[in-house]
């Protein structure tokens, strides 16, 4: 299966790779360590974001004995305020997070990649119309605009949240995707597809989307990381109440309860501070070997 | 220069809407609010004994219209104030105009970021060259990485672990507002003050935003390398040193367009290395008073981040021309 390989014109268009994704990635993935450590760690993340609550009761254990107590057997990252397992706190906490996450990024990648295909395929007044639109989503700073909206909206689920942040978020994507058509649709086979007499529908779903998918993908995963700060940062400003546990809550909870100026309960501080770096690290490797998946150029290097 | 005058135009034009737009979502926004904020303030007032024209009167000083208007009449209000620059007053802190309050958070912030991100610049600029120059090797890859995973993690994850390894740990710099009882001005005491109070805002803000500057520069520096004028500057024979000023001068250029952008963001982008130095800013001002639902000044410091983001823009657009004699000539073409 040899795909061919055609002169690229923007960095966000490579030629699309139809078989053997799963092969690629795993070859790829092999050729460096810390490429298998960052799919090993966001792997470890879904798991505990997927089974992680089912492995606690609903109202975890408390130990009054033990409060702000640092690392020990019984609690590896140590307890919080109330005597609560760290480790346990983050486990069960992740779910929240990584849901709302998901769906935002989702929801971006829907509206982003729609709106840019159409615009750079469509040209003309819709196009300038929906740039317009764009660029006023991208001039609105993102994260201040979500603080004003908590005002009115308390995101009580973890879907509502992800809604707003999608919504909020895919200004980036549709510029990109839209200069990645605008590039595509002058090339060689698209023009040939169009020649031929093909349908606008099935230009843009079977020629152009293929071509645009890796791109998109990487920004996902990418997209998933940053919308993890951004929920997390709004619960760690305290601006939302807050029913469940997760991680924006513990870091609030921790610096209201003084971990910040006394330095005791460190581990329920740092543990989603560190779970933070950690997912950030293994979503940076995991791009880099999926570049190299999509764009088989840099293999030579 | 009428080319550049017509852009310039223009972005006016569009800014003008955006901010046009910004408010009214603010003012629908106010309304919309749970128990209407100005409603309850009006009947707080009268509840203390305060008459009904006075409480309006009241009412109108902070968010610039009445309560029991139609909501057509609110807005004309609040339109004509904004446009005399009265974004009413504080609620939290009474008496106050919001526009006075906002003014003195912006120039914390100001002071903040401007030193926040010439040191992270000149950070990320020269390790970036080194990684470009270096990028078969580990100091190259090592370099990338650290650019990608700052560049990545929140701002907040820098801050919480700069407070808390440095002001508790080791007692090394100060947090809170500058100290209340020494005399504002220019002299020896109070600066000291601002600066043991600013370090190390500005360098959590550094050290999480030179990652961008970083990949950038080395991406630029990378593709001028591959330049043909480049080679053929080495087979003339031209000194290294002035090599390396051709390429550092093309290499910058897209710099300068992130720099700007990023000035902009930056206004409104500090809120958690504000929130967590207790540094009296912009983004500070922005929660508190949603945590006091002061919402006269919420709606007052908004608009303001979002009028830095637009103002940035143009001068992002603008600067490019400038510093970039190619763009320059295609817009007198055009």
């Amino acid at each position: 299966m040899s795909a061919i390989d055609m002169p690229v014109a923007g960095p966000a268009v490579v030629p699309a790779r139809r078989t053997g994704f799963w092969r690629n990635l795993w070859t790829v993935l092999r050729r460096k360590p810390s490429r298998m450590a960052g799919a090993a760690i966001v792997a470890l993340f879904v798991l505990s974001g997927v089974v992680g609550p089912w492995l606690y009761p609903d109202n975890l254990p408390r130990d009054n004995d033990l409060i702000l107590a640092g690392p020990s057997l019984a609690h590896p990252l140590g307890t919080d305020f109330e005597g609560t397992d760290v480790l346990a706190l983050l486990i069960t906490g992740s779910r929240y997070v990584l849901v709302a996450a998901v769906v935002a990024a989702l929801i971006m990648v829907v509206i982003g990649t729609g709106f840019g295909l159409y615009s750079g395929y469509r040209r003309g007044f819709s196009d300038s119309v929906l740039m317009r639109i764009t660029d006023f989503v991208l001039t609105i700073p993102g994260f201040p605009l979500l603080l004003v909206l908590s005002t009115v909206w308390k995101f009580s689920s973890a879907l509502q949240m992800g809604l707003v942040l999608g919504i909020t978020g895919w200004g980036g994507l549709a510029r990109s995707v839209r200069s990645a058509t605008l590039s595509l649709r002058e090339r060689g086979f698209v023009e040939a597809a169009r020649g031929l007499g093909m349908p606008t529908r099935r230009i843009v779903t079977a020629e152009l989307l293929p071509n645009i998918a890796p791109y998109v993908a990487m920004n996902l995963l990418i997209g998933v990381t940053t919308f993890i700060y951004s929920q997390v940062g709004l619960f760690y400003l305290g601006v939302l109440p807050f029913k469940s546990n997760n991680w924006g809550v513990m870091i609030q909870l921790a610096v209201t309860n003084g971990v910040t100026q006394t330095g005791d309960g460190l581990g329920y501080l740092m543990a989603p501070l560190v779970a933070i770096l950690l997912l950030t690290l293994g979503v940076v490797l995991l791009v880099d070997a999926l570049d190299e998946v999509f764009n088989p150029r840099l293999r030579e290097e | 220069m009428v080319a550049f005058l017509r852009r310039l135009a223009g972005h006016l034009v569009r800014g003008v809407v955006m901010i046009w737009i910004v408010t009214t979502f603010t003012f629908v926004l106010i309304r919309l609010m749970p128990g209407d904020p100005v409603q309850t303030q009006y009947e707080k007032l009268l509840s203390q004994g305060v008459s009904p024209d006075q409480a309006r009167a009241q009412v109108q000083v902070t968010y610039g219209f009445v309560p029991h208007g139609s909501w057509l009449s609110q807005y004309g209000d609040y339109l004509w104030k904004l446009l005399h620059l009265d974004l009413g007053t504080s609620v939290s802190a009474q008496g106050v105009s919001v526009t006075t309050e906002v003014m003195g958070a912006l120039k914390w912030t100001v002071g903040l970021v401007l030193a926040g991100t010439l040191l992270s610049f000149v950070i990320g600029v020269l390790l970036g060259v080194v990684a470009a120059m270096r990028r078969e090797g580990h100091v190259g890859s090592v370099l990338s990485l650290l650019g990608s995973l700052l560049h990545g993690i929140p701002q907040y994850v820098m801050a919480l672990v700069l407070v808390t390894f440095l002001t508790v740990k080791v007692k090394a710099f100060s947090t809170g507002p500058v100290d209340g009882l020494l005399d504002p001005g220019f002299n020896g005491p109070y600066l000291a003050s601002i600066v043991s109070h600013a370090v190390l805002p500005a360098v959590a803000f550094a050290l999480s935003s030179f990652g961008g500057y970083l990949l950038t520069m080395k991406s630029s520096v990378v593709s001028v390398l591959g330049d043909d004028f480049i080679l053929a500057s080495e087979l003339r024979g031209i000194k290294p040193s002035i090599v390396f000023r051709y390429v550092a001068r093309n290499a910058l250029l897209p710099l300068f367009t992130v720099l700007a952008l990023s000035l902009g963001f930056m206004i409104g982008g500090a809120v958690f290395i504000e929130h967590a130095f207790n540094y009296s800013g912009m983004g500070a001002m922005l929660i508190d008073s949603i945590g006091n639902r002061d919402y006269s000044e919420m709606s007052g410091a908004f608009l303001l981040i979002t009028v830095a983001v637009i103002l940035a823009n143009i001068a992002a657009d603008l600067l490019y021309s400038v510093v970039d004699p190619r763009v320059r000539r295609e817009g007198a073409g055009a």
